[in-house]
């Protein structure tokens, strides 16, 4: 190694990123009631109790179902919108790209509090799920968009004017030559929508409705009063959940994920 | 004339969607909370019949939430300034250094965005907490009696802020490294500049764009930071985005709800216009 302070300021750095993640992990599989240190013996109990609570298991289920939600309908429209902003937006170009990228840039604390005082002014509550998976659609489209518009930017139009030439109609170039293209944007931005859906709070946590709990809304109001180590074993199943989404989407489908 | 028209029309209907979407559940909703902000307070219901300007004159009268503004905008001031301060480094050996495990360490700084906020937080709790890991281990190292406040206080939110959100911080000054030619550094050496000269007139000033887009997104991501305060900070210590969402979900007082929130949003976007303005930034929505 040429600057070995460079190096070691870094693996400090590294080891600061990873240790609230890795203390949870580890904190999981403490056989005590309480989280203590040293741990009182490894045991697999607090995993045991997740899988029979209902509530939290009730929270899993809400999320998968509201992130699967949010990721079909924002990797359609965001593809598409993705499609009119690389082909023809034309002028308008900047201002599309502003607006796509607009729920990023807001604050979401903000945007989840306007959207919660709309669902109610417009009379569908919280009693629907319309809301949170309108806010989880919003939050995540920018996601979407970045990552088709970026695997669009390589595309040349020559190739569709050589397939036109070579006979072929719209619907078969779309297929043949813009699909294939794209592919890899759009699994990898429906990938980070529903991660990003799966693990986001504010949105969720002021559209909820009675029994809507996500995931992170239920760990989070469990943490207000308990001290048990099953929050850290729910924590740790939620990690590999999303873990195995990433290994998975890379291994079988080599995908590079572009979060900027 | 069909190829004109289907240039004309077909197109709109690829941003159609998406241009509904944002209408309804953005641009709607956002023009709702203004006017909700006007609304009279409600007895027994979320707001009240009429319209008053008096939930703003409430928040500028009273000191308490201009207190919170001033303590909310420090922690983000300083979370930033922290972030800068340990992910530049980072960002520079990911740019520059020339190691066999850039992969490895590429996803170790992209990690913790895999991980919900709520986990990330409650791993503090239990690094810092009275009875959490660092001071048992102090304690059983014998090296303190009492155990050291690190958590309900803004110190514990400050730590917990800069992890979750630094890679936010390094993304950016990577990308900004990676694009300035390191023969332009070489080029000022060979002229004679030392190390910090060639580094502080080339490198620092053509990054400049990637260090501004990290501090404005640390900064306004700090400011409406719900979960970390909430959880670390406790009932002692609170944020002006805690206070919204408390005085929303607890209180159901909507109208001052939305000042507050408004004004909390307002004034974070000031901060990034003086910051703008003070670092020369030239305005474009970072490229990404």
């Amino acid at each position: 190694m040429k600057r070995p302070v460079l190096t070691l300021y870094c693996l400090l750095v590294y080891a600061f990123l990873l240790a609230p993640i890795l203390v949870v992990v580890g904190a999981s599989f403490n056989a005590g009631n309480f989280l203590t240190f040293p741990p009182q013996g490894l045991s697999l109990r607090w995993y045991v109790t997740f899988f029979h609570n209902d509530v939290f298991m009730r929270a899993i289920r809400t999320s998968l179902w509201v992130a699967a939600m949010a990721t079909v309908i924002s990797g359609t429209i965001g593809t598409m919108a993705a499609l009119y902003y690389v082909q023809h937006a034309g002028r308008w170009k900047e201002a599309v790209r502003i607006a796509m990228l607009a729920p990023l840039l807001l604050p979401e604390v903000l945007t989840a509090i306007a959207l919660l005082f709309f669902v109610y002014a417009v009379g569908i509550g919280t009693t629907t799920m319309i809301g949170m998976v309108a806010g989880h659609v919003l939050i995540t489209l920018p996601f979407v968009f970045i990552n088709v518009s970026a695997s669009l930017e390589s595309f040349d139009p020559s190739w569709d004017m050589a397939a036109r030439s070579l006979g072929a109609d719209r619907l078969t170039r779309f297929r043949r030559i813009m699909l294939p293209l794209i592919k890899p944007g759009v699994i990898g931005g429906a990938l980070f929508a529903f991660i990003i859906s799966f693990d986001t709070f504010t949105i969720s946590f002021m559209l909820k409705g009675i029994g809507t709990s996500t995931l992170p809304i239920q760990l989070f109001d469990y943490l207000r009063t308990n001290f048990t180590p099953e929050a850290a074993a729910v924590s740790t199943v939620s990690i590999v959940l999303t873990l195995v989404v990433v290994i998975v989407s890379e291994k079988v489908l080599g995908l590079r994920i572009h979060r900027f | 004339m069909t190829a004109t028209r289907r240039k004309g029309f077909g197109p709109l209907i690829l941003i159609a969607p998406a241009a509904v979407l944002l209408g309804v559940f953005l641009v709607l909703p956002y023009l709702n909370i203004v006017v909700m902000s006007f609304r009279m307070p409600g007895q027994g219901t979320p707001y009240g019949p009429g319209f008053t300007t008096g939930n703003y004159t409430k928040f500028f009268a009273d000191s308490f939430y201009l207190l919170q503004v001033a303590n909310t905008l420090w922690i983000g001031l300083i979370t930033t300034a922290l972030c800068l301060v340990v992910g530049f480094p980072v960002a520079w050996q990911l740019a520059r250094g020339n190691m066999r495990f850039r992969a490895l360490a590429y996803g170790l700084v992209l990690s913790p965005l895999l991980v919900g906020i709520v986990i990330r937080s409650y791993g503090w709790t239990i690094l810092l907490g009275n009875n959490g890991l660092i001071n048992r281990t102090l304690t059983g190292m014998g090296l303190i009696d009492r155990p050291l406040p690190l958590m309900y206080n803004a110190l514990g939110i400050v730590i917990a802020l800069v992890h979750v959100f630094l890679p936010f911080m390094i993304l950016p000054i990577m990308a900004a490294i990676q694009g300035v030619d390191p023969s332009l550094e070489s080029a000022a050496r060979s002229l004679g500049a030392s190390r910090f000269t060639a580094f502080r007139r080339i490198v620092l000033p053509l990054c400049t764009p990637g260090i501004q887009a990290g501090c404005i997104l640390v900064f306004v991501l700090s400011l409406s930071a719900y979960v970390t305060p909430s959880l670390i900070g406790g009932l002692r210590v609170k944020t002006m985005a805690v206070t919204v969402v408390d005085a929303l979900i607890d209180t159901f007082q909507w109208p001052w709800g939305s000042a507050l929130a408004l004004m909390l949003s307002v004034t974070g976007a000031l901060c990034v216009v003086i910051f703008a303005r003070l670092t020369r930034m030239k305005w474009k929505v970072a490229r990404t």
